[in-house]
C-alpha cells in the first residue's frame, strides 16, 4: 500500500522539487520586469523633465526635425517623440531579459532568435518610418494641390493616396522581415489591385453622376470662368 | 566670389567698348514676339534723352528656340522721324548672349550684372521682355535719377487696373513696407534703373547659386538696395501692359516663389527690419496722369470657392500656423455668404505675420507652408474685389493704403514672437 501512496506522491514531489528549483528564476523575471518597468516609467519622467527643460522641441524645429515629422503628418512633439520611442525600447529590452532569466532551453531559444532577427526589425522599422514621412507628404501634396483648384473631393482622394502608399509600404516591411513573403506579395496584389479597380468602378460606374459632374464641372470651368487677374 | 564667364565673343565685344556710361539690361526666354517692340523703345529711348553717352544692350538669354536673340541682334529703329529727334541716332551695340547657371531671371540678371562691371558703367536698367507698353521715356525715367547721382536704386510705378497685381498689393508691398519703413509701390516691378555701383554690389553678393538665380530676383534687388543703405526712389512710368505667355500659370507656385522669397529676405535683415518703424515715402519721379486701362474679369464665385474648400480641408495647417485664436476668426468667414463677405484687412496682416513666423520656425515644410496661404490669400482678393467693385483706382489706392497702415500697426507681433 505504502509502495502505492509512493508511486502517487512521487510525481508531485517531482512537480514540486521542480517547481522550487523554478521558482526563483520566475521570482527573478518578475524582479526584473517590474524594476525594468519602473525603471522605464522613472526614465520617461526624467527624460520628459530634461527634454523640456532643454527646449528640445525649439531645437528640433531649427534643424529641421520637426518639420520632417510634420512632412510625415506626425503632429506629437518632438520630445514627446523620443520619450516614447526611449520609453518602448526599455520595456522591450527588458521583457528580452526578464525572459533569459527563466532559463528555460526554448525560451533562450527565442532570445537568441530574436536579436538574431532584430536586423531586419531594423529595416522593417527604417522602411516604416521613411515610408510614412513620404506617405503623410505626399498625401499633404495632393491634398494642398486640390484644394488650390477646388475640387470638392480633396480630402478622398489625399486620404486614398496616403491609403495606397501604407498599404505598399506594410507590404514592404512585412517581406523585409520574412513573414509569409509569397502570401505578402499575394495579398498585396489582391488588395493593391482591389483598391485600384473598385476605386475606378466606384469612380466610374457607381459614383458616374459624380464623375460626370466632376468632369463637366472642370470643362465648364476651363470655358467660361479664367480669371483675367494677373496677380504679380 | 565665384564669377560667370562669358563668353569669348561677349569678351571680345566688351574689350571692343571698354567702357559704356549706360547699359541696358534685356532678360529673355522665349520672347521673339515682344523684344522686338522693347529693343525699338530702348534705342529710341537711349537716342532721344541720352545721345552724348556711350550706351550698351544686353540680352542675357535662358536659351530660347524661338529666335530671340537674332530678332535682338536684328532690331533696327527703321523710321527715326517717327520718335521726333532732330539729330542722327547712332545704332546701339547690343549684346546678344544665353547666360550660364541654374535656369532663372536671376542667373540672367547675373550676366548683365557682370557686363555691367566688366564695362564699368554708371548707370544700368533692366527691362522685362514681355512689355507691350514700354515707350521710350521708360528708359529716360529709370536712368535719369541715377545718372544725376541723386538715386541708386530707381523702382517702377505703374498705372495698373485695381484688380490687377493683387500679390504685390496684398502681401509683398504691404509686409515689405512694414518691414523695411520704405514705401516702394512696386517692389517686385521686374523694370528697375540702378547705379553701377549697386550693380556691383549686387554682384559680389553669394546667392548666385540659391533660389535667387531661380525666381524672386525682383524682391532681392529691391530688398537689397533698400536694407542695404542705398538711396531709393521711384518713377512713374505709366501703364503695365505686358505678355502673359501662360494665364493659366499656377497661382499657388506663383505665390510660393514670390512670398517665399519675401521671407528669406527677412531672415538675412532681421537686425535691419526689427529697427525700422513706420514708413517714410521715397522720392518719385515722372509725371503722373491717368490711365485707361483695359476691363478685368474676376470670378469672385471661384475664388470664395476654394477659400471655403481650404476652410474644410486644411484646419489641422492653419490652426498650426495661426493659432486657435486667428484660426477662430477666418473659420467664422465661412459662414458668411458671397455678398457680404469681408476678410478684415487687420486679420490678415496678422495671417501674413504668422505665415511668416511658421516659415521661420520651420514649423512645416515651405511649399507645403506657402501653397496652403493660397485660399486664404484668394479669400482676401475676392473681399478686396467685393470692396472695391464700384470704387475707382484712387479708392483702391486708398484702400491699400489702409492696409499699409494694418501691417504696420500689427508688425508689433512680428517682434514679440520671432526667436
Amino acid at each position: 500500500m505504502q509502495d502505492f501512496i509512493m508511486l502517487v506522491l512521487e510525481p508531485f514531489r517531482e512537480v514540486f522539487t521542480g517547481f522550487k528549483r523554478f521558482a526563483p528564476n520566475i521570482l527573478a523575471m518578475l524582479t526584473i520586469l517590474i524594476g525594468g518597468l519602473v525603471t522605464a516609467r522613472f526614465v520617461r519622467f526624467l527624460l520628459r523633465k530634461t527634454l523640456t527643460a532643454l527646449a528640445f522641441d525649439s531645437w528640433s524645429d531649427r534643424m529641421g526635425f520637426t518639420v520632417m515629422m510634420r512632412k510625415g503628418d506626425v503632429w506629437t512633439k518632438p520630445a514627446e517623440v523620443v520619450v516614447r520611442v526611449v520609453f518602448w525600447f526599455l520595456v522591450i529590452f527588458t521583457l528580452m531579459i526578464a525572459l533569459g532569466a527563466l532559463k528555460v532551453h526554448a525560451v533562450d531559444n527565442l532570445v537568441a532568435q530574436f536579436f538574431l532577427y532584430l536586423p531586419r526589425v531594423f529595416s522593417a522599422v527604417l522602411i516604416l518610418i521613411i515610408g510614412y514621412v513620404a506617405a503623410g507628404f505626399l498625401s499633404r501634396t495632393v491634398l494642398i494641390a486640390l484644394v488650390n483648384n477646388g475640387y470638392h473631393y480633396a480630402k478622398l482622394l489625399a486620404e486614398s493616396v496616403r491609403l495606397l502608399l501604407i498599404v505598399l509600404i506594410l507590404a514592404m516591411a512585412l517581406e523585409q522581415l520574412q513573414v509569409a513573403p509569397n502570401i505578402v506579395v499575394a495579398a498585396f496584389s489582391i488588395i493593391f489591385g482591389g483598391i485600384v479597380i473598385a476605386l475606378s468602378i466606384a469612380f466610374g460606374v457607381g459614383g458616374i453622376e459624380a464623375a460626370r459632374r466632376i468632369i463637366e464641372k472642370g470643362a465648364t470651368e476651363k470655358k467660361e470662368s479664367k480669371d483675367d487677374i494677373q496677380h504679380l | 566670389m565665384k564669377t560667370v564667364t562669358l563668353r569669348k565673343e561677349v569678351v571680345e565685344q566688351i574689350d571692343q567698348l571698354k567702357n559704356v556710361d549706360i547699359l541696358i539690361g534685356i532678360p529673355s526666354f522665349n520672347n521673339a514676339r515682344t523684344i522686338g517692340h522693347v529693343v525699338r523703345a530702348v534705342q529710341a529711348g537711349l537716342g532721344k534723352y541720352f545721345p552724348g553717352y556711350k550706351s550698351v544692350i544686353v540680352n542675357s538669354d535662358g536659351g530660347s528656340r524661338d529666335g530671340t536673340m537674332d530678332v535682338v541682334r536684328s532690331t533696327r529703329i527703321e523710321d527715326q522721324a517717327a520718335i521726333l529727334v532732330h539729330h542722327r541716332i547712332e545704332s546701339v551695340p547690343v549684346i546678344a548672349t544665353p547666360y550660364e547657371g541654374i535656369p532663372g531671371k536671376g542667373s540672367a540678371f547675373r550676366t548683365i550684372f557682370e557686363v555691367a562691371d566688366a564695362l564699368n558703367a554708371k548707370a544700368c536698367a533692366v527691362i522685362d521682355s514681355d512689355l507691350r507698353s514700354i515707350t521710350p521715356e521708360w528708359v529716360q525715367l529709370l536712368l535719369t535719377p541715377v545718372l544725376r547721382e541723386e538715386s541708386d536704386f530707381v523702382a517702377p510705378l505703374y498705372h495698373r487696373h485695381k484688380f490687377d497685381g493683387t500679390i504685390t498689393n496684398s502681401i509683398v508691398y504691404p509686409l515689405t513696407r512694414a518691414l523695411y519703413g520704405k514705401r516702394v509701390r512696386q517692389p517686385i516691378g521686374g523694370d528697375f534703373g540702378f547705379s553701377g555701383k549697386l550693380a556691383r554690389f549686387y554682384l559680389a553678393k553669394d546667392v548666385w547659386e540659391t533660389d535667387v538665380a531661380r525666381f524672386g530676383v525682383d524682391i532681392w534687388m529691391t530688398t537689397t538696395a533698400v536694407a542695404n543703405g542705398f538711396t531709393v526712389s521711384q518713377s512713374f512710368l505709366g501703364a503695365k501692359i505686358h505678355d502673359t505667355k501662360d494665364p493659366g500659370a499656377d497661382l499657388a507656385a506663383m505665390l510660393y516663389q514670390v512670398v517665399s522669397a519675401t521671407f528669406d529676405l527677412m531672415e538675412t535683415y532681421p537686425d535691419i527690419w526689427k529697427k525700422a518703424q513706420g514708413s517714410q515715402p521715397v522720392r518719385t519721379y515722372g509725371f503722373q496722369y491717368a490711365v485707361g486701362l483695359e476691363q478685368v474679369n474676376v470670378n469672385v464665385e471661384r475664388m470664395l470657392g476654394i477659400f471655403r474648400e481650404g476652410l474644410r480641408n486644411l484646419r489641422e495647417i492653419w490652426i498650426t500656423v495661426l493659432g486657435q485664436g486667428d484660426f477662430g476668426e477666418v473659420e467664422a468667414l465661412g459662414n458668411v455668404g458671397d455678398a457680404s463677405f469681408l476678410f478684415p484687412r487687420g486679420l490678415w496682416s496678422r495671417i501674413i505675420y504668422d505665415f511668416a513666423l511658421a516659415y521661420h520656425q520651420k514649423r512645416l515644410p515651405a511649399e507645403h507652408l506657402i501653397k496652403s496661404l493660397t485660399p486664404l490669400y484668394l479669400g482676401r482678393t475676392a473681399s478686396f474685389v467685393l470692396e472695391m467693385m464700384d470704387t475707382d483706382q484712387n479708392g483702391a489706392e486708398e484702400e491699400i493704403e489702409m492696409l499699409c497702415e494694418e501691417f504696420e500697426k500689427n508688425k508689433y507681433r512680428l517682434l514679440n514672437n520671432w526667436k
